[in-house]
C-alpha cells in the first residue's frame, strides 16, 4: 500500500480556528481525493470537532447521501442547533434522505406542537423541496398555508422553488396565485416570482394584476409582467358593409391596446385595404394575426391567407388559428348555451347555434364538433336581406347568433336571438381575457 | 499552530485514478475537450511514465462543459441533485454556471463582458433574471469588470442562455479552467487621455478564444487584460498588453504571469516582446495554445503561467510562445493565425504611468458636448431594481451604453450636455453616489461569507460598515483604495489596495472573534508594488480604530472635530 495515500488527515490534526494554518489545510482536506469521511463524522456526533461552516464546506464535496443523513440527524437533535449547517448538507437525492426529511415534516405545523424546533424544521423544508417526491408537495404546501411564524413558511416556499418543475401544475398554480396576495409581502413576492418561473407565465400573473396587492408586491407584479414579451395584434374581424367597424369592435381593440400595452389594430374583411403599416409595427420583434372570426368558411379559408402575406412582406408574423377553433371561446360559448338553455327550460329545447350557411366538408365537421362541445344545434341562417326577411326560428328554441358583432342578422333578429357574442359580458371578458395573455 | 500535519499534497497527486464513470445521471457521450495526455499504461513491473491525472483533470477530459449546452433544459429538469459531482462542480463552468456550496440548488451564472460594455436592454435581461429570485437574488459587478448574478435556479439556465444569446451576452467559459473576462480601458473611446480604443482589441481577443481553434481545456484559469491609457490596473494578469512605443510606432509590450493566489503573489513581468494592435489576438491565441499543452496539469497550486514561465526561463518561454505562434500562423493561416514576424524584441517600457483613475463623477468625454456620469456602487452589490433603473437612466439620458470598472462602479455614457441636469436630479443617484466619499470610491470587496464558505468574515457588510464609520471620523484629502478579501485566495485583491484587508480569525478577550488582516503599500502606480502584511489579524470591532490610526498616519486624513466627542 502506498504510504502516502494511507496517510489521512485526522480530525485531532485540524488547526483551531484562527490559526492561520487551518485555512490551507481545508483546502487540502477538500480536495483530497482519497478521504475516508467516517473519523470526520464521528468526531462531530462525540463532539470532539466542532463542524463549523468551513470545515463543512470543505466536507461537503466528500460526504455521500448517508453521511449527509448522519449529519443532519445529529444535527437535528442539538439542543441549538447552528441554522446555517442544513445548506451546507442535502447535496443528494436520496430515498432515505428523502424519507427522513417527510417523517420529519409532513406533519406540517403540528409537529412544531410534538417538539419539533422551528429552527430545525426552517432548514429541512428546503432539503425537502430539493429531494423532489411527489408526496413533498402537500407537506410543502401545508407549511406554507399555515398560520405560523414567516421564516417558516418562506422555508417552505424555497422548497417549492428548487423543486418547481414537479409539482402537481394546477394545484401549483392555485396555490402560489393565492399566496401572492398573502399579508406577508416577501412570501407573496415569491410566490409571484414563482408563477413568472411558469411556462405561459403572463396568463397566470394577469389576473394579480386585478387584486388588491400589497404595494411592494405589486411593483414586482409589473416587472414580471413588464419581463414578459408583448407584440403588436393586427385583429381580423368581419366589419360591415364599406369596412366600417362596430362599435364593440372598437371598445374591445380600445380597451386591449390600453391593458397590454402594446399596439393593437383592426382589419375588416369587409375594408377595400388594410391599415397602413406604420411605426406600431416595430414595436415588437413580430406581429400576430389574431383571425375573430367563428367559423372555418371561406374567409378562413381564402381571405385570411391573402392578408397573412401581405404582412409577411413587412413583418415577422405568427398567424394564430380562427377564433372559433379556441378551446377557452369554444368552452365560453358553451357556457353560454347551457345558460340559455338554464334560462328556457323545457323539454325538447335544445339551443340553437345560428350560423352563416356553409358547405365545405370541413366546416360541416366544425359545426359538428361545436355542437358536441357546447350542446347547442347548429343552425343555419339565411345570407340575403330579402331571405332574412321571411326566415322563421323554429318554435320557442333559444338560440345564439354566432355572431361577434352586430351585423345584418342582429340588426333585424336581435330582439328574438339576443345580442352578437361581443355584446355578452362574459364572453367579452373571456375574449378579452385570451386576448391579453398573447404574448 | 506547528506541527499540524496537513492532508498531502503528495498524496492527492499520487492517488490512483478514478476509473467510475460520473456517479449518476452521466452526460451524453461527447468528444471530449482537448484532453491532456492521460497517463501511459506501464510496462509490467514498471512505474508509470507520468503522474495520473487529477480527478478535475480526469472530469474535464472525459467530457468538455460545452457539451452540456443542448442539454441545459433537461437538466434543469432532472434538478441538480441528479448532476454528478464533476458536472455540478466543474463542467456547468463552462457554461458560466457555478453550482455554489453555501447556497445548493441556487446558482451563480458569470458572464462576460468584455472590457466592461454593456447596453441597458443587455442589464435589463440581467435584472430580470435576479429580480425574480427575490430575496435571493443579486448581482456583483467584479474587479473584471464583470458581472455575476445570484440566487438562480438550476431550471432558469436554459431561458436565461437564450435570453442572453438574444441580445447578445454569453456566459461561456467564463469560470474554472478557461480564458476569463478580458479586460480594458473602462473609459475606451470616450477618454480624453486614451492612447487608443482598447474595445476592437478585447472583442477581437475575445473572439479569437472563444472561436473554433481557441483553447477549451486550459491547465488552470487565465487572465487577460488590454490597456489603452497611462492607467494601471494590468500587472495582476497573466498576460497584459501595455501600451508601449517601438521606433514611434504605437503597439503594446507584453508583460507575462501576474496572479494572486493564496501560495503567491506576482505582477506580471516583461516578456520582452513589441506587437502591433493587430497582432494580439492571433498572439494570444498562441500563448494560451502553448500553455494549454505545456503548462502544469499535476499540480493545481503550481500551474498559473508564471510558474511556466519559471520551469521554462523567460528567454525559454518567449521562444516556446514565439514557436507556438508560427505553428499557429501555419495552421490557421494570416487572417486568424496572424503574422508572428510583426513580434519585435522589446525593452518593456511602456506607456501606463499612474494608478487608475476613479471615473466617478459628471466628466467630459473627448466628443465634443458629451459627458460619462461615473457611479459609485456600494461594494460592487446590485438588484434587481437598481439596474433596471441604471438601464433606463443609459437609455433615457445616455446612449444606451455603460461601462463597469475594475473598482467595481459604473459609468453612464454619452451623455449629451442638455441631459446633465435631469440626469443628477434621478433619484437611483442617492443610492449610486456620483460623488462617494473618498474611502468609498474605490473600495473593492470580494463576495464574502455569504456566498462562500471559506470566506472567515461577511466580507461586503463588514467593509460598508467599517468605511461608513470612518467616514464619520476622518476627513481625506484624495482617495484611499482599500481591498476587501474574506480568505487567502484573495478574490478581493488585497495585495493591490493601497490598505488591503483579508479575513481571519484573533483572540480578543480569551475569544476567538472574526477578524482582518491589514496589508499596506500597495501601489499601481507607474512602479507597481504589491502591498505587505502589517498586521496578522484585528479583530473586526477594533478595526475602525486602527484604521483610523492609519489613515491619519500614513495617508493624510484629518479627524473630523465631532468625531469622539
Amino acid at each position: 500500500m502506498n504510504p502516502l495515500v494511507s496517510a489521512q488527515p485526522s480530525p485531532a490534526d485540524l488547526p483551531a480556528s484562527g490559526d492561520p494554518a487551518r485555512w490551507p489545510w481545508l483546502q487540502r482536506l477538500r480536495r483530497d481525493p482519497a478521504l475516508t469521511v467516517e473519523p470526520w463524522l464521528r468526531a462531530i456526533e462525540t463532539g470532539a470537532l466542532t463542524p463549523e461552516a468551513d470545515l463543512l464546506t470543505a466536507l461537503a464535496a466528500q460526504l455521500d447521501a448517508a453521511a449527509e443523513l448522519r449529519l443532519l440527524r445529529w444535527w437535528a437533535a442539538q439542543p441549538s442547533p447552528d441554522p446555517r449547517l442544513p445548506a451546507l448538507l442535502g447535496r443528494h437525492r436520496d430515498p432515505r434522505l428523502g424519507a427522513w426529511l417527510l417523517a420529519r415534516l409532513q406533519d406540517g405545523p403540528a409537529a412544531l406542537a410534538a417538539g419539533l424546533a422551528p429552527v430545525v424544521a426552517e432548514g429541512l423544508l428546503p432539503l425537502l423541496g430539493a429531494q423532489r417526491l411527489p408526496q413533498a408537495w402537500p407537506v410543502l404546501k401545508r407549511w406554507l398555508l399555515a398560520p405560523v411564524a414567516g421564516p417558516l413558511r418562506r422555508a417552505a416556499l424555497e422548497g417549492v422553488a428548487v423543486g418547481l418543475p414537479v409539482w402537481p401544475r394546477a394545484d401549483l398554480r392555485g396555490c402560489l396565485q393565492g399566496l401572492a396576495a398573502d399579508l406577508d409581502p416577501r412570501l407573496a413576492a415569491g410566490a409571484v416570482d414563482l408563477l413568472a418561473r411558469l411556462p405561459r407565465s403572463r396568463r397566470l400573473l394577469l389576473p394579480l394584476a386585478r387584486r388588491g396587492l400589497d404595494p411592494s408586491v405589486a411593483l414586482r407584479l409589473q416587472r414580471r409582467l413588464a419581463a414578459t414579451p408583448v407584440q403588436p395584434l393586427l385583429l381580423v374581424v368581419h366589419g360591415r358593409s364599406g369596412g366600417v367597424l362596430p362599435a364593440e369592435v372598437l371598445d374591445l381593440a380600445q380597451e386591449l391596446e390600453q391593458r397590454r400595452g402594446a399596439p393593437v389594430r383592426l382589419q375588416a374583411l369587409t375594408a377595400a385595404s388594410p391599415p397602413e403599416a406604420g411605426s406600431w409595427l416595430r414595436s415588437g420583434p413580430q406581429l400576430t394575426l389574431v383571425p375573430l372570426l367563428l367559423l372555418p368558411g371561406g374567409h378562413v379559408r381564402h381571405d385570411l391567407p391573402a392578408i397573412a402575406a401581405h404582412w409577411r412582406r413587412l413583418t415577422p408574423l405568427l398567424r394564430l388559428p380562427f377564433l372559433g377553433a379556441w378551446p377557452r371561446w369554444q368552452a365560453g360559448l358553451a357556457a353560454e348555451v347551457q345558460a340559455l338553455a338554464a334560462a328556457h327550460a323545457g323539454p325538447g329545447l335544445q339551443p340553437l347555434l345560428l350560423h352563416h350557411p356553409l358547405t365545405t366538408p370541413l366546416a360541416g365537421r366544425y359545426l359538428a364538433r361545436l355542437e358536441q362541445v357546447s350542446g347547442g344545434r347548429a343552425h343555419a341562417t339565411p345570407y340575403s336581406a330579402g331571405e332574412l326577411a321571411e326566415f322563421q326560428l323554429p318554435r320557442s328554441a333559444p338560440a345564439l347568433p354566432l355572431a361577434l358583432a352586430a351585423n345584418r342578422f342582429t340588426d333585424r333578429l336581435g330582439d328574438r336571438v339576443g345580442p352578437p357574442l361581443l355584446q355578452r359580458p362574459a364572453l367579452r371578458q373571456l375574449l378579452l381575457e385570451e386576448l391579453e395573455a398573447l404574448p | 499552530m506547528t506541527g499540524s500535519s496537513l492532508p498531502s499534497a503528495a498524496a492527492s497527486a499520487t492517488a490512483p485514478p478514478a476509473t467510475a464513470p460520473p456517479a449518476t445521471a452521466p452526460p451524453a457521450a461527447a468528444p471530449p475537450a482537448a484532453a491532456p495526455p492521460a497517463a501511459a499504461p506501464p510496462a509490467a513491473g514498471q512505474p508509470p511514465l507520468s503522474p495520473p491525472l487529477s480527478k478535475i483533470e480526469q472530469a474535464k477530459a472525459e467530457l468538455c462543459g460545452l457539451e452540456l449546452a443542448p442539454r441545459l433544459e433537461e437538466l434543469g429538469r432532472q434538478g441538480w441533485e441528479a448532476l454528478d459531482e464533476a458536472t455540478l462542480t466543474i463542467r456547468l463552468k463552462w457554461l458560466g454556471i457555478f453550482f455554489r456550496p453555501v447556497t445548493p440548488g441556487r446558482f451563480m451564472v458569470r458572464l462576460r463582458l468584455p472590457n466592461g460594455v454593456i447596453r441597458a436592454e443587455q442589464l435589463e435581461v440581467l435584472a430580470e433574471a435576479v429580480d425574480r429570485c427575490g430575496e435571493h437574488g443579486s448581482a456583483d459587478i467584479t474587479t473584471r469588470q464583470n458581472i455575476q448574478l445570484r440566487g438562480l435556479l438550476l431550471e432558469d439556465m436554459a431561458p436565461l442562455m437564450a435570453a442572453l444569446e438574444g441580445v447578445g451576452l454569453t456566459s461561456r467559459q467564463s469560470g474554472h479552467d478557461n480564458p476569463r473576462n478580458i479586460t480594458g480601458n473602462p473609459l475606451a473611446g470616450i477618454d480624453p487621455e486614451e492612447f487608443l480604443d482598447t474595445r476592437p482589441l478585447v472583442d477581437a481577443i475575445q473572439a479569437a478564444l472563444l472561436g473554433p481553434a481557441g483553447p477549451r481545456n486550459l491547465p488552470r484559469k487565465f487572465n487577460v487584460a488590454v490597456g489603452g491609457a497611462p492607467d494601471s490596473f494590468l500587472l495582476h494578469n497573466d498576460l497584459a498588453y501595455l501600451p508601449a512605443l517601438r521606433a514611434g510606432d504605437l503597439g503594446f509590450t507584453v508583460m507575462v504571469g501576474g496572479f494572486f493566489s493564496a501560495q503567491r503573489n506576482e505582477l506580471a513581468i516583461p516578456l520582452g516582446l513589441w506587437l502591433p494592435a493587430g497582432q494580439l489576438p492571433a498572439f494570444t491565441l498562441a500563448v494560451l495554445r502553448h500553455y494549454e499543452r505545456a503548462g502544469n496539469r499535476q499540480q493545481r497550486n503550481r500551474s498559473r503561467l508564471m510558474y511556466l514561465v519559471d520551469q521554462l526561463g523567460l528567454e525559454g518561454y518567449r521562444q516556446a510562445v514565439l514557436a507556438s505562434w508560427q505553428e499557429l500562423a501555419a495552421d490557421l493561416g494570416p487572417e486568424l493565425g496572424g503574422d508572428p514576424a510583426a513580434a519585435c524584441p522589446h525593452d518593456g517600457s511602456h506607456l501606463v504611468s499612474r494608478a487608475p483613475r476613479d471615473g466617478l463623477g459628471l466628466q467630459p468625454q473627448k466628443q465634443e458636448g458629451l459627458h460619462w456620469l461615473g457611479l459609485h456602487v456600494p461594494m460592487g452589490r446590485l438588484d434587481g431594481e437598481a439596474m433596471t433603473e441604471l438601464a433606463r437612466l443609459a437609455r433615457t439620458h445616455g446612449s444606451g451604453e455603460l461601462r463597469l470598472t475594475e473598482a467595481q462602479n459604473a459609468l453612464i455614457v454619452n451623455v449629451p450636455a442638455e441631459r446633465v441636469e435631469a440626469l443628477l436630479a434621478e433619484p437611483l443617484l442617492q443610492r449610486l453616489r456620483p460623488d462617494p466619499s473618498p474611502l468609498q470610491a474605490e473600495a473593492v470587496s470580494c463576495t464574502g461569507n455569504a456566498y462562500c464558505g471559506f470566506a472567515l468574515i461577511p466580507t461586503k457588510g463588514t467593509a460598508q460598515a467599517v468605511l461608513e464609520e470612518l467616514e464619520r471620523r476622518v476627513e481625506l484629502p484624495h482617495a484611499v483604495r482599500m481591498h476587501w478579501t474574506g480568505c487567502p485566495n484573495a478574490c478581493g485583491q488585497p495585495y493591490m489596495g493601497q490598505i488591503g484587508l483579508m479575513g481571519a480569525k484573533a483572540r480578543k478577550d480569551g475569544q476567538m472573534v472574526e477578524a482582518a488582516k491589514i496589508f499596506l503599500g500597495g501601489s499601481m502606480e507607474a512602479e507597481p508594488k504589491l502591498a505587505e502584511l502589517h498586521d496578522k489579524g484585528v479583530p473586526l470591532s477594533d478595526l475602525p480604530d486602527v484604521l483610523e490610526e492609519l489613515l491619519v498616519e500614513r495617508f493624510g486624513a484629518r479627524r473630523r472635530t465631532s468625531a469622539g466627542a
